[in-house]
């Protein structure tokens, strides 16, 4: 897939991973596995990013006598989920409109 | 490979980042590593989960961008000389005594170990010298007459060469031991400052 699109993919798999409940690192791996193979670094960068763009926020929470760090969700990040469905009605139609053009050559 | 290996090699490869930036990630992949084990991984298989060491560095590097890793050495590298030679003078009253303190304690310690070989051996060859001497000064008594003396003295003779054939196979396993606690010391020391110069 172009590097481009999965980064923007990717960025919206991990809000939607939080959406509902805050996570954890190894649980946004775990609840993304059966759709992408996500990497510790890249899901570091992802987060990072995601961070910067104040589309989450990071606490520190006590676990077993170890730090744990959960991620949070803002309305920024919401927005871009809701900017990502807005979109991806538009590639769908993009999409019909290639293949369209891909039968019409058949 | 063990957690504290795998983040130790990260950590080190890491170098010349910003050092909040390394322990950042060092602390992510450490929770990662945590919680792969409370899921009831082995600490192998949850390192080994995550993926080659030097795979993740390389990425890394690869991910931060080249004007941000220069700066980062322009500007870590002089003002940190600048505040050390500061340091270095203004603290020199305090860091030399305990400089001079940490080498006398090192250098006590190894004393403290040898003496007590060179009191062993110094026992050996008392045992040894006064089996000799009882045996002679015993058969001395005995050609003067005075027979339960000598005998006594040579059974004394007979007892300390006993005992210092005991003694010396003990002084040899002692002299080992301290060679190899001198070497464990020295060992100490020496990766003391090899984690110094990889954290820096």
């Amino acid at each position: 897939m172009d590097i481009q699109l999965k980064r923007g993919l990717l960025d919206v798999c991990v809000l939607a991973a939080i959406k509902d409940e805050d996570s954890y690192g190894y649980k946004i791996i775990k609840d993304l596995k059966p759709y992408t193979e996500l990497s510790e670094s890249t899901l570091y960068t992802i987060l990072k990013r995601l961070e910067s763009a104040e589309m989450l926020t990071v606490r520190s929470v006590e676990h077993d006598g170890r730090l744990r760090k959960y991620y949070h969700i803002t309305a920024a990040g919401l927005n871009r989920i809701d900017d990502f469905k807005e979109d991806w009605k538009e590639i769908q139609s993009i999409y019909q409109f290639v293949t369209k053009e891909d039968h019409q050559n058949d | 490979m063990t957690k504290q290996i795998f983040l130790d090699q990260l950590r080190a490869g890491l170098y010349g980042l910003p050092q909040d930036d390394i322990e950042e990630r060092v602390s992510f992949y450490s929770e990662m590593i945590d919680d792969r084990m409370e899921e009831g991984l082995t600490e192998e298989a949850a390192v080994a989960g995550i993926g080659p060491v030097d795979t993740i560095i390389s990425q890394i590097i690869a991910e931060t961008p080249l004007p941000r890793l220069v700066r980062e050495q322009i500007k870590s590298r002089p003002r940190m000389r600048a505040w050390e030679v500061i340091l270095l003078i203004l603290g020199f009253p305090l860091w030399f005594p305990l400089l001079i303190a940490a080498f006398a304690v090192i250098f006590s310690v190894y004393v403290v170990i040898w003496s007590v070989i060179l009191v062993l051996w110094a026992v050996e060859i008392a045992c040894i010298a006064g089996a000799f001497a009882g045996v002679i000064v015993g058969f001395i008594q005995i050609f003067q007459g005075n027979l339960l003396f000598g005998l006594l003295l040579i059974s004394a003779a007979v007892l300390l060469s006993g005992l210092s054939i005991l003694l010396f196979f003990g002084c040899i396993a002692a002299a080992k031991g301290a060679l190899y606690l001198t070497k464990k010391v020295a060992l100490g020391i020496k990766s003391l400052f090899l984690r110094k110069e990889n954290s820096k």
